[in-house]
């Protein structure tokens, strides 16, 4: 493991200071993604940056009544915050759907975000791959690549967003904070993370900046959610191909859908076609499948994860199927 | 906490933490990993190394009550922080005394391990899970919140039956219904 | 059936006696050593799979903090290759020694070896280490990537197979095929070497399940006398085969320990550990099986085809199970393997014998659906009352019990045969049964007791506990024996300085090693006797012989004095007696094995193509079970290892050059607490007493063996799907869409 210059910041001004012009810096919270991967010699920061001290650690209700999540509120403590269960469960159990206790316990909200992927040829310095090395080429295009993405691969890169906590963050909508040398601004999370196109290394829109909150757009009412993750193991392990759904039903018939996808994707999957095909159609399989048809529609398998896309489709229909019911108990 | 000056790579630097209890002071390069030093400097041998990635769960330690996986923390980022390792569960201090923690008993009792590499970890995940009241004490969720632990000898079952026997000799209550 | 009485401490359920240290992070495994200037080592892993190492440049590897020495093929000893003996205890894993030459053979494979002060800095510098290689094509990813038939490695015929197949009314032939899997002992291999200039001794401590096998091969690798070699232990963080014999990081750590004059300690790091230490080779095996319509089996070819390496030839039988499983007269086997270019396979629990029961008993099932006969009763009605392949008489054979006794706590009367019918909400309930099996062996073993002054008792051998409670039920015997209470028997194990015992491995370890206890334990209270009846004795002038052995005391003409009264009378610190064991002529008389069955119930979910195991229903036949508690959590464990290789578990090498690309923990999937079915696990209790006194075979193994297939037949009465292929993962139950037969 590489040595690196460490500094703890008191002030998210300050530590915005200490990473400015020094792109060879990190900033940890969670130190979950960092540190597993500077073992790897994948990640070789030349200083990093504790931001554990920084006060972004509440979950705040504004006055618009919307939730505004603190960058270093730690995934446990947000999927289990009382306002999250009652506004917005899928975030809750998205999470929970997620990683370890663990690692849910160290790992925060805007770490998650910076989540990197999994790819065994990222994860691999002495492979091929653009994202970690520009221009070297991508061994997972023609490798082993089960795992890898069917939505938003571009020839440079297939690698999948890993994160189940952003799949919830892009079906509610959010917004992120973020502070930078010369101020705060705010960009929708569906911005924030980018596709790989012909800059795989770029996976966020972000510019020396740190993130510092994550504000929830307000909850649908009456709300049904679930999420539905597919995996091999029960637990502890990344998606094959996961569904969160939001639905609000007028008597039987939808009102507003929302639906992302996970595990299938380069970057967090907001399913806006299908929502749209949803709304106003009556909550019933055919319906659900109609969605999922569209959601997977531009859909191209590599060699080895062709079946992704049938069990992306599966996860979608039963992901909208159980919202809608729950969506049915609430307004019954 | 106060903000410090930049420690440079080759620098070492003083970090105060509670340890088992502990007042203790460590000095530690900056990229040295929470795990190593416990094991390597402190000589806390008891917490383990499966995977080096946080993938096993082996390395699991309390931070301030919380179970982590001290292979992916810097010793660094615990400054001020509370620590407690399989060593120091069931007695205070940096030396593991003979005493049981009920968990530890439990686990005894019902068999909850065989070859004993991962058992420090699951019993540091179960104490906190044990200790967490927002994780529901029915199976489902106890499978799902300790599958952060690998047991390649595979002694679920018993983990299992240690930890719901354990949450009723330490909180007098059953566990709810299979999930 | 033997009940155990109160007063016995063999066959009663007993915690186990290193349980404390264990759960109190007292244990000392091989990686919890440390020694006064210590190195730590750090191997550097090919990042190809077939070629040549053309140049390494470390210069920069050297500049970096700490580095003590980098080790590689121009910079390392010359040292000799093990003769590679099991007869001679030398056997090693992988014969090439470390940096013998530049070829490089698999991914992974060391091409040097960093010393440093510290891990940190060994990990560091490791990375820097700069190969330069040549690639070569043609790389195998693996007999599932090629038509290669392999080279032939054994094979067995009785009667007219072939013919009697061509004329059977019913037949089967299906080829079935498992991917490799990796053992993934939670305590990475690790090795601790010292070279102790003055007496010119090698200390080595390692995580193995055969001290004296390791302190063999390094001894003739070093060119030492086997006393000057030292190997040591005491705890393991499980192993499952892959820690019986040596690998070279053992050998490249003791070289640099010779070198440096320093201790060296190399832990593998997890990826490398999977890389370089073994795995359960992929198989592919062709079953042909002919029956009449009754379902009197008259016809079993078995064609196996398992995967070694370019540097070694292993062989993981697949046909040996099938010999024997069914009263059949013709039967044949084919054995052959295939070089590929991965580290070289090693056995894995229950080696050979697991794969081929997947295979074997996935295809009676078939046969089964075939002949529209329940599987259960086909079992039955082709049961081997004798070894079918010696002619022998079985030893102690209760599989009939196993079967019938588990299919009733199953509830198997209730299923219902129809594919997919039995639903349960969103999901549909599958119903598979397979047997179980696996040889019962014994291994010579030396063992030593000592009675102390004190009252307590030492019990020493070399042979290690892996987790399967070797400490404990070595301690059981003793007290059994002398009735001293477990609590004040002290067992020493994991060292070559204690007296020669037995690998940890074949699930041979109980049945050879308690018979040398028991033997060694007799020998101390026979000169135990000897002081107590000699001058100044506490029964001075009785004859020995009509001395009595009670709660830790002689016992005679309505007195008793305690062992500890004994020594202290005669001013004695201790006696000792010494034991030996070893396989005897019963082997001429009968044959030996383990059985059982287990019945596995998973739930399908097609909406969402979700698999899962619910409930397992096993009865287990292995003798007498010397601490139940620790038998039981071996056939649960191996039960849920069994899950890991039906549902989840396999190596994936990368098409093009046969990299491994899940070398690690997280997408190599073993299975988690979440995946743990519920199990009910049934051991019968028929002690084998023609196989040694305590009538116990052995456990460690069995509990694996049928897993796989029974979970393979029941998602096949869920969903109709035959699937030939493990693991069984989404992919394959949604690509498959062979039409459901037999409704």
């Amino acid at each position: 493991m590489r040595t690196f210059a460490f500094a703890r910041a008191d002030s998210v001004e300050r530590a915005v200071e200490r990473r400015q012009g020094e792109p060879a810096s990190a900033f940890v919270a969670g130190g979950t993604t960092l540190l597993d991967l500077v073992k790897l010699d994948v990640m070789r920061p030349s200083r990093v940056i504790d931001i554990n001290a920084l006060p972004l650690k509440s979950v705040e209700r504004l006055h618009d009544d919307r939730l505004r999540i603190g960058a270093l509120v730690t995934n446990t403590d947000l999927a289990y915050h009382p306002d999250v269960l009652a506004d917005h469960p899928l975030l809750s159990q998205a999470i929970l759907a997620g990683a370890s206790t663990q690692v849910r316990n160290m790992a925060t909200t805007g770490g998650n975000l910076m989540q990197r992927t999994r790819c065994p040829y990222f994860r691999d310095p002495t492979a091929a791959c653009n994202k970690r090395e520009p221009g070297s080429g991508c061994d997972a295009r023609d490798g082993f690549n089960r795992m890898h993405a069917v939505l938003g691969g571009s020839d440079q890169c297939v690698a999948v967003h890993p994160s189940d906590m952003c799949v919830a963050l892009a079906a509610i909508g959010a917004t992120l904070t973020l502070q930078g040398p010369n101020g705060e601004r705010e960009i929708d999370v569906a911005d924030f993370h980018r596709l790989p196109g012909a800059t795989p290394h770029l996976e966020h829109d972000l510019d020396d900046e740190l993130i510092v909150a994550v504000t929830l757009a307000p909850p649908l009412k009456p709300l049904g959610t679930a999420y539905v993750k597919r995996r091999d193991r029960a637990a502890y392990e990344f998606a094959l191909a996961s569904a969160g759904a939001m639905l609000s039903l007028d008597e039987d018939l939808i009102g507003e859908a929302r639906l992302a996808l996970g595990g299938v994707a380069t970057k967090p999957w907001r399913c806006h076609e299908a929502e749209a095909l949803l709304a106003g159609k009556r909550a019933e399989i055919a319906a659900f499948e109609a969605a999922a048809d569209v959601a997977l529609a531009d859909a191209e398998p590599l060699s080895h994860n062709a079946f992704k896309i049938p069990l992306a489709r599966q996860a979608i229909v039963r992901a909208l199927r159980d919202a809608a019911r729950v969506a049915r108990e609430d307004n019954a | 906490m106060q903000e410090t000056p930049e420690h440079p790579p080759e620098a070492t630097v003083s970090v105060h933490l509670r340890l088992n209890g502990i007042p203790v002071t460590i000095e530690v390069s900056p990229n040295a990993i929470l795990l190593d030093v416990l094991r390597e400097q402190l000589g806390l041998t008891g917490t383990k190394k499966g995977c080096d990635h946080g993938q096993c769960g082996a390395c699991t330690v309390h931070l301030d009550g919380r179970a982590i996986n001290a292979c992916l923390r810097l010793a660094v980022m615990c400054e001020g922080q509370a620590i407690t390792t399989i060593e120091g569960l069931a007695n205070e201090g940096l030396a593991a005394g003979d005493a049981l923690h009920p968990v530890q008993q439990a686990f005894l009792d019902h068999d909850a391990f065989q070859c004993g590499y991962c058992s420090p970890g699951q019993i540091m995940s179960a104490v906190a899970l044990l200790e967490d009241r927002r994780v529901a004490g029915d199976i489902g969720t106890v499978r799902e919140a300790m599958s952060g632990n690998l047991c390649r000898c595979g002694a679920y079952q018993n983990i299992l039956a240690a930890i719901q026997d354990a949450r009723l000799r330490l909180h007098g209550q059953e566990g709810g219904d299979d999930a | 059936m033997s009940a155990t009485p109160e007063h016995h401490v063999v066959g009663r359920r007993t915690p186990r006696v290193d349980g404390e240290a264990k759960l109190t992070g007292h244990a000392d495994y091989t990686v919890d050593h440390r020694l006064v200037g210590m190195l730590h080592g750090y191997p550097v892993p090919a990042s190809i799979a077939h070629g040549r190492l053309e140049a390494l440049s470390l210069d920069a590897a050297r500049a970096m903090p700490g580095v003590v020495d980098i080790l590689h093929h121009g910079h390392f000893p010359d040292l000799h290759r093990s003769p590679n003996s099991m007869r001679d205890g030398d056997a090693v894993s992988e014969v090439r020694l470390p940096f013998e030459d530049n070829r490089i053979h698999y991914h992974g494979q060391y091409v040097a070896l960093v010393v440093a002060e510290t891990f940190e800095q060994a990990r560091a510098a490791a990375f820097r280490v700069a190969p330069r290689y040549r690639q070569e094509p043609g790389a195998m990813p693996g007999l599932a990537a090629s038509d290669a038939e392999g080279s032939e490695a054994g094979e067995y015929t009785r009667g007219e197979p072939e013919l009697a197949f061509g004329l059977a009314p019913v037949i089967l032939d299906e080829t079935y095929t498992m991917a490799a899997e990796s053992h993934v002992p939670l305590e990475p291999h690790a090795t601790l070497a010292e070279w102790r200039e003055q007496d010119q001794r090698l200390v080595v401590h390692e995580s193995t399940q055969g001290v004296f096998y390791q302190r063999n091969a390094l001894a003739r690798i070093f060119d030492l006398p086997e006393e000057r070699v030292e190997v040591i232990s005491h705890y393991i963080g499980s192993g499952f085969g892959n820690k019986l014999f040596m690998w070279p990081h053992a050998v490249a750590t003791a070289a640099a320990a010779r070198m440096l004059g320093r201790p060296v300690r190399t832990v593998l790091p997890r990826q490398q550990d999977m890389m370089t230490t073994g795995n359960r080779p992929a198989s592919r095996q062709r079953l042909r099986l002919g029956a009449e319509l009754d379902g009197t089996l008259v016809s079993i070819q078995h064609d196996s085809l398992t995967e070694t390496s370019m540097v070694d030839h292993y062989v993981d039988a697949c046909g040996g199970v099938t010999t024997s499983a069914y009263a059949c007269d013709n039967v044949a086997t084919r054995q052959r393997i295939l070089p590929v270019h991965h580290g070289t396979p090693c056995p894995m629990r229950a080696p050979g014998e697991v794969s081929g029961l997947f295979a074997l008993e996935s295809a009676i099932d078939e046969l089964a659906v075939a002949l529209d006969m329940d599987p259960l009763a086909l079992r039955l009605k082709n049961y081997a009352d004798q070894d079918p392949q010696r002619g022998l008489p079985w030893s102690s054979k209760h599989l009939d019990r196993c079967l019938e006794g588990a299919a009733e706590r199953f509830g198997w009367a209730a299923r219902d045969p129809r594919i997919a019918s039995m639903v349960d909400g969103d999901e549909i309930i599958g119903q598979g049964m397979a047997s179980a099996t696996w040889f019962a062996g014994r291994q010579p073993c030396a063992a030593r007791v000592t009675l102390l002054a004190d009252g307590t008792v030492v019990a020493a051998c070399g042979t290690q506990d892996i987790g399967t409670g070797t400490y404990t039920i070595v301690a059981q015997t003793v007290a059994e024996l002398t009735g001293v209470p477990i609590e004040r028997v002290e067992v020493q194990l994991g060292e070559t300085s204690l007296p020669a015992g037995p690998l940890s491995g074949g699930s041979m370890n109980t049945a050879s090693t308690l018979p040398a206890v028991a033997a060694a334990t007799r020998d101390a209270l026979a000169a135990l006797k000897a002081v107590a009846t000699g001058p100044g004795g506490d029964f001075a002038g009785l004859a020995p012989e009509s001395l009595g052995v009670e709660s830790g005391a002689l016992v005679a003409e309505g007195r008793q004095a305690s062992f500890a009264e004994i020594l202290a009378h005669r001013r004695l610190a201790d006696v000792t007696g010494e034991g030996n064991a070893a396989p005897g002529d019963e082997r001429r008389e009968y044959s030996f094995r383990s059985f059982g069955a287990h019945f596995v119930e998973v739930r399908w979910d097609p909406g969402i193509s979700r698999l899962r195991v619910a409930r397992v229903v096993s009865s287990i036949d292995v003798g007498r079970a010397i601490n139940p508690v620790a038998a039981r959590n071996q056939v649960e464990g191996a039960i849920v290892m069994g899950i890991g290789m039906g549902l989840l578990e396999g190596l994936d090498y990368d098409p093009r050059d046969a990299r491994l690309v899940n070398a690690n923990v997280s997408d190599y999937r073993i299975p988690v607490h979440a995946d743990m079915p519920e199990i009910d696990v049934e051991l019968l209790d028929y002690p084998d007493y023609r196989f040694n006194e305590l009538g116990a075979r052995g456990i460690g193994e069995i509990g694996l063996t049928g897993v796989a297939p029974a979970i393979a037949n029941a998602v096949y009465h869920a969903t109709g799907k035959r699937l030939r292929d493990l693991p069984i993962t989404v992919e394959k139950l949604l690509a498959s869409d062979e039409a459901p037969t037999g409704l």
